[in-house]
Parts: structure tokens; sequence; C-alpha cells
């Protein structure tokens, strides 16, 4: 853990540029032309959510915020699958 | 206090991509080349973002490390699924724009008519069919593969 008052504010300032960065991604969810295209704005949110919170654990200095990464990960990789392959055959399974 | 100045560089390479990958997803006029954009933050961002975690704080490499190789393995899989869903949706487009159009020329006077396929035709053409996919008999599956 870094006690170095400098460090922690540039941790703070990208902290604040990823979570400013969701506000483009999520204009892409809502103008997004067509389904694949809301989908992968989804999955660019998301990929950009396990980031925020890798720069939260260095933030706050919690380890156990990277499990949370990990699983959010995990689901996230489920649901894309399960939609894009709902999207392109018209069934899940 | 150089592993520190060495994760800050990391962090804000990490950094430079992710906003390099959602501007490219903002401004790209297509979804394969929007696809293309969002590939760099999945893998030049978020790495770079870990491997600066890494460096600032390595009591948690190894759960990092995890993270990192898990997103390895997933993330270009999710994206070829997404591409394949936009790959099938043009296949779809532009059979049933050669059928309309193959339909429509065996009487000569509608050809003129029908030879701009307005967009928005396009689109019932799209939500129909997406309508028949949902149902999905198996019956309709061979005959659009043959």
């Amino acid at each position: 853990m870094t006690d170095n008052s400098i460090v922690q504010a540039a941790i703070q300032l990208i902290l604040l540029a990823l979570v400013s960065l969701l506000i483009p991604a999520s204009y892409r969810v809502i103008v997004g032309p067509s389904l694949p295209d809301r989908l992968q704005a989804v999955d660019l949110i998301t990929t950009l959510l396990i980031g925020i919170i890798v720069m939260l654990a260095l933030v706050e200095g919690t380890e156990n915020f990277v499990d949370m990464a990990i699983a959010l990960a995990a689901f996230a990789f489920i649901g894309t699958i399960s939609i894009a392959r709902y999207i392109s055959e018209g069934r899940v399974f | 206090m150089l592993l520190e100045l060495l994760g800050l560089a990391a962090l804000f390479f990490g950094l430079f991509f992710c906003a390099v990958g959602v501007i490219g997803v903002i401004r790209m006029p297509d979804s394969l080349t929007r696809l293309h954009a969002s590939g760099k933050v999945a893998t030049l961002g978020l790495f770079g973002l870990l491997l600066g975690a890494a460096l600032l704080m390595p009591s948690i490499w190894l759960r990092l490390l995890v993270l990192g190789l898990f997103v390895l393995l997933t993330s270009p899989v999710a994206t070829h699924a997404i591409a394949a869903s936009v790959h099938r949706r043009r296949e779809i487009v532009e059979e049933l724009a050669e059928s309309d159009a193959q339909a429509e020329s065996t009487d000569l006077t509608a050809v003129t008519a029908t030879a701009v396929l307005s967009r928005s035709r396009i689109q019932d053409i799209i939500d129909a069919q997406e309508r028949a996919l949902r149902h999905h008999t198996p019956d309709a599956k061979t005959k659009r593969d043959t």
C-alpha cells in the first residue's frame, strides 16, 4: 500500500477519468443502431467496470475487491455469449 | 520509488488506451470497426491497468494475474460471438433483398419501383425475420441453410 500522497492523487484522478468514460460508452448503448451494437457497448462497459473495480481496490487498499472483479468478468462473459447467440441463432440453447 | 513511477506509467498507459477505445466506439462508422476499437480496451487498456495495480500494490499480484489470464481467455471469444451475430444479420438482409429483387423482377412494370429498396422496408424485413427466427422450427432452419 502506497502512502505517497502524489501517487494517491494520481490514482484517484485515473479512477475519476475511468468513471467518466462510462458516459460516452452508455451513449452507444442508447443510440446504437442495431442490437449487436448495444451488446458490444454493454460488453465495453463491463470491461471498463473491471478496470474501475481494480482502481477502487488501489484507492481503498482493500485486497478483496479484486475477487469481485473476477466474478464480474465471469458473469459478463456468460451473459455476452448467450445474448450474442440469441441474436444470431434466435435461441440460446 | 521506481516501482511507484513504473506503476503510474502503466496506469496512464492503460487509461490512454481505454480512452482511445471509447472514442473509437463513439466515432467509428460501422459495427465491425467499432468492435475493433472496443477490443483495444479489453486487451491493452485493461492489461495496462492491471500491470500498474500489480506494481503499486504487490500483495495482490497473483489475483491480478488470474484476472488478466481470465480476461485474456474470454474477451476474444465474446468479441468473436458478437462479430458472428453482426455477420449473420448482414447475411439475412442480403438474402432477403436478393430474393425480393428476384421476385419483383418477374413482372417488368414493377422493376423500377422496387429497384431501390428503402431503408424502412429492410428494417421491416429484418423484424419479420427475427420474429420467425425466434420460433425456430427445425424445418425453417434446413430451408434457410440449403
